[in-house]
């Protein structure tokens, strides 16, 4: 068999599972960053390529990992020259963005897979697991938590880039929440954003978290916390999910499977630990694999990137009008309403 | 050379409808500084399996008292309201008639003109108004709010509450919102909201909720059974309550209350019914609390704070603005918008 040969545009903080992750499927990458490149390439033995034109050349499937407002551009090319994508979350900056990739991919009859990679945590597995097969009868109320230390670069923090803490880093439990409990009928937010000691004046407030309240069509509410702590803030994630037969819980920072109490540097990265078990990235990254060679479908879609992106955008207009926003299918595909 | 015993103090409990009335009757009727009575006239019509009134007395062993009148005759220096939600007014009126102090179950009223009533009426008495909110008296959450004082916490940002337990189903009215003022929403957002009202020290200026009647179905509830309630505080603080009844019947323990408070510095979480042998028994998974008893340190407040002559809190406006609280909630619920405090 060929060896796959991956495009990664980007050389930056989630690079650093995405890669490890292809090269374990045996994939040859050749990496097209505006900065980092080279020293990605050296630690790992990637090739590099110094335009995009030439990325493009080279490759067979696209692994976009640059910031949110360049995915739409990137994702549209890599289509475009018939190359499949996979597309660090969010999948656009807006769902008009997200509309336009969706477009480009199926015009080029390409395949895109958004990095909703939560969905392949062994925890939130074997929840989706337990709820389809009943075990908690019909859901009632769900509660998603993810914090930690927040992320070091700045265009994060700035919600015209980023869409802030919730399109960025809640778009998980965004995505989660829909997986769980379905299709969502309305949506309510709030953030709280305050400006800590350290934090230059010209930068954005570092210390942000958001609420989100989904309703779904089944008359099942969600509720989502994220938070942007301090540098010393250890990341960590939970879910409670309750429905009319049994309630599931779980606590990233309460597994006991390994306990460490050694002397060591702090880890300074925002990513989640390394785990006992393989890489959810890996994991993801295979079953994106299969799926474009057609031997399974993945299970996170193009379309599901659309939805979760117009999750975080009907929670961000809450935000800014303080109102609860109607949600619907339709009103992400207004052209299919018809 | 015994000492001399104690002053003793007159206690009054009035109806045995809440199931905390045990509680305070086992707690109470163990104190040699309190002389206690009971009555529960209305346990006579109560559809639960029960006991109630002089049933209920005669098995915890404590003194009791057909009518209210009887109890109030007795001049209590203090009474202990445990009936249901909307007869509380009624019962702070006459108790502070009667000029005793009052610790009145929660929430204090099923609407808000009652409360005020109910204040202006133990004001003009002169008589305390206590609110029984027993979590504020846990060592987990004076360590949460001497965080917060000392700044170790820096500013707060973000909170989530939860209060989840068991669907109230040995007393039926909790589920009647005639008697109880709604379900869920009325239950389990007090407690929560009253340790942010304590822990913040700011006012709320918007309220969203959510709720449904998924959990419990099968019963038919005539109430919400499961409920999200977001405040945005004056300083900005935003905080999200689930006060769902959401605990499984199967669970080995009733449920509990968790509150996690994150800031500029980093986040506490606190859980102070954790506590607790977990493992199995005869009956499959066992779940053994242990620690102190908040119920007993919140009546050591309620009787203190009369010994001492000062007013004891949480008072009758906590439970006011923990009330409004809930109206907002359930205003937001029928609106399907946020309510403006």
């Amino acid at each position: 068999m060929t060896q796959l040969r991956v495009g990664l545009v980007g050389a930056g903080g989630i690079t650093r599972v995405h890669v490890p992750a292809w090269l374990a499927l045996g994939a040859h990458i050749t990496v097209y960053s505006v900065e980092g490149a080279e020293e990605l390439a050296r630690r790992h033995g990637l090739s590099v390529a110094d335009s995009m034109e030439e990325l493009l050349a080279s490759c067979d499937i696209v692994d976009i990992c640059t910031p949110t407002t360049t995915h739409r551009d990137l994702a549209v090319a890599a289509a475009q020259a018939g190359k499949d994508v996979v597309c660090e979350k969010p999948l656009g900056r807006s769902v008009a963005e997200g509309l336009e990739i969706k477009e480009a991919v199926s015009r080029a009859g390409t395949q895109l897979y958004p990095g909703h990679v939560v969905r392949y945590f062994p925890a939130y597995m074997a929840a989706k697991e337990a709820i389809d097969q009943g075990r908690l009868g019909a859901l009632a109320v769900l509660r998603f938590y993810r914090g930690g230390a927040g992320p070091k670069s700045d265009w994060f923090y700035d919600e015209s880039v980023s869409g802030g803490i919730i399109a960025d880093q809640m778009i998980h439990d965004l995505d989660q929440a829909r997986w769980l409990a379905g299709e969502v009928t309305s949506v309510y937010a709030v953030q709280n954003a305050v400006r800590s000691p350290e934090t230059p004046a010209e930068a954005h407030p570092r210390r942000v978290s958001a609420h989100v309240t989904l309703t779904h069509k089944s008359g099942a509410i969600s509720h989502i916390q994220g938070v942007w702590g301090p540098p010393t803030m250890p990341f960590r994630t939970s879910f409670h999910v309750a429905g009319d037969a049994g309630a599931l819980s779980h606590d990233s920072g309460a597994d006991a499977s390994l306990d460490k109490d050694l002397v060591l540097d702090a880890t300074e990265s925002y990513l989640p630990p390394p785990d006992l078990l393989e890489s959810p990235f890996l994991t993801e990254i295979r079953d994106f694999a299969n799926a474009r060679l057609g031997r399974s479908e993945s299970r996170v879609t193009l379309e599901d990137g659309v939805m979760a992106v117009g999750l975080a955008d009907a929670a961000l207009e809450s935000v800014a009008t303080g109102m609860v926003v109607p949600f619907s299918e339709a009103s992400i595909h207004p052209a299919e309403r018809v | 050379m015994a000492t001399p015993p104690a002053p003793s103090l007159k206690i009054a409990i009035l109806s045995f409808a809440h199931t905390h009335a045990a509680s305070y009757v086992r707690q109470l009727a163990a104190r040699d500084d309190v002389e206690l009575l009971t009555s529960d006239p209305d346990g006579q019509f109560a559809t639960d399996a029960g006991p109630r009134g002089a049933d209920f007395a005669a098995a915890h062993g404590v003194a009791y008292v057909d009518t209210y009148a009887e109890a109030f005759s007795w001049k209590p220096d203090a009474v202990i309201i445990c009936s249901e939600n909307s007869r509380h007014t009624d019962l702070i009126m006459r108790s502070a008639e009667a000029g005793a102090h009052i610790l009145c179950e929660k929430p204090l009223a099923t609407n808000e003109a009652d409360a005020k009533a109910a204040i202006a009426a133990v004001d003009a008495a002169g008589v305390n108004l206590m609110v029984a909110y027993p979590v504020r008296f846990s060592p987990a959450y004076r360590e949460l709010k001497s965080l917060v004082s000392s700044g170790a916490l820096g500013e707060v940002i973000s909170v989530v509450g939860t209060n989840n337990g068991w669907l109230p189903t040995r007393r039926a009215w909790f589920t009647d919102p005639e008697f109880a003022g709604g379900g869920a929403l009325v239950d389990h957002v007090v407690h929560c909201a009253d340790l942010l009202d304590h822990l913040l020290g700011s006012s709320v200026r918007r309220v969203h909720a959510v709720s449904n009647r998924i959990l419990h179905a099968a019963r038919k509830p005539d109430v919400e059974t499961g409920g999200l309630v977001t405040m945005t505080y004056e300083n900005g603080v935003i905080a999200t309550i689930d006060c769902s009844w959401s605990q499984p019947e199967t669970a080995p323990n009733w449920g509990g209350l968790t509150l996690a408070v994150t800031g500029t510095k980093g986040s506490v979480r606190i859980n102070p019914f954790a506590t607790h042998l977990g493992g199995f028994d005869v009956n499959g998974a066992a779940w053994i609390p242990y620690g102190v008893d908040l119920d007993s340190l919140m009546l050591e407040e309620f009787i203190s704070s009369m010994v001492d002559g000062r007013v004891p809190l949480p008072d009758g406006d906590g439970g006011l603005r923990t009330l409004q609280i809930v109206k907002a909630a359930q205003e937001s619920v029928a609106t399907g918008q946020p309510v403006h405090c």
